[in-house]
């Protein structure tokens, strides 16, 4: 059968708007020049061609408006589908952007949250903090200094931390 | 007569549908950002035996942070679909 439509699709359309004139014409004929004596001879075979190619016509006639409705479907589709393309193109440069920005101030607030903790971990911060607030920074460093973390709850964070079995990683 | 008037008649009429065709307009599926699509990092563990307790509170600060980095792709994700689908949903 797509061999058919391929080759019938080759025809051109002129050719069917021949066939349709051509077989109203066969049909008019068949009637006017009947009542003359020589050509009425072939008035039944013109009848039978004319109906025949009338036919064939106007059912090409509906296969070629078939086709230009669908071609004009296609091309609005494939419009679309470009302009889609694009926009979600757009859309997703303006949303890696976001996403970076948000992750450029994670990560930094990460920085400052570790950069607080860091001053509990040496003496030296103690000569460039001014007063009451020295006294109470020296006091966390003396805790830091003589409480170290005992292995078992150490473990425990490991534990939660640790991915769960048959996890990606 | 009448059953070849018939027959002729739904041969013309079937002339749109028999030669009807798929639209060949099938979109292509969105490429998603490259970040997106990678994996969430595993957590931080500590290594030590013993650590101070600012030890401790960096790697739960350094884990925080990855889990935010991490629900950031979630969101990102649930952005980027939502987008696409508005995108998509307006080819009619």
């Amino acid at each position: 059968m797509s061999q058919l439509i391929w080759m019938i699709d080759l025809i051109p359309n002129w050719f069917w708007t021949l066939v349709l004139w051509t077989g109203v014409l066969a049909l008019v004929a068949s009637y006017i020049l009947g009542k003359i004596t020589f050509v009425s001879q072939y008035k039944i075979p013109l009848r039978v061609g004319g109906v025949a190619a009338t036919i064939i016509g106007v059912y090409f006639f509906g296969v070629i408006a078939n086709e230009e409705k669908w071609q004009a479907r296609v091309d609005e589709l494939q419009r679309q589908v470009k302009e889609a393309e694009v926009e979600g193109e757009a859309a997703n440069e303006k949303l890696d952007q976001a996403l970076q920005d948000k992750k450029t101030v994670v990560i930094e607030k990460g920085r400052e949250v570790i950069k607080y903790v860091d001053r509990f971990k040496d003496r030296e911060v103690l000569k460039t903090i001014p007063g009451p607030e020295r006294v109470r920074v020296e006091e966390v460093i003396k805790y830091v200094e003589n409480c170290p973390i005992p292995k078992e709850l150490i473990d425990a964070h490991n534990m939660a931390a640790e991915p769960v079995k048959g996890d990606k990683k | 007569m009448k059953l070849i008037a018939i027959v002729l008649m739904a041969t013309v009429l079937s002339g749109c549908s028999t030669f009807t065709k798929f639209l060949p307009a099938k979109p292509k599926f969105p490429e998603p950002i490259k970040e997106l699509t990678e994996p969430c990092p595993s957590l931080e563990t500590i290594k030590n035996d013993q650590v101070a307790i600012t030890d401790l509170l960096k790697a739960v600060v350094n884990n925080y942070n990855l889990y935010y980095q991490c629900s950031l792709k979630n969101d990102g994700w649930n952005e980027w679909y939502k987008k696409q689908k508005e995108i998509y949903d307006k080819i009619k």
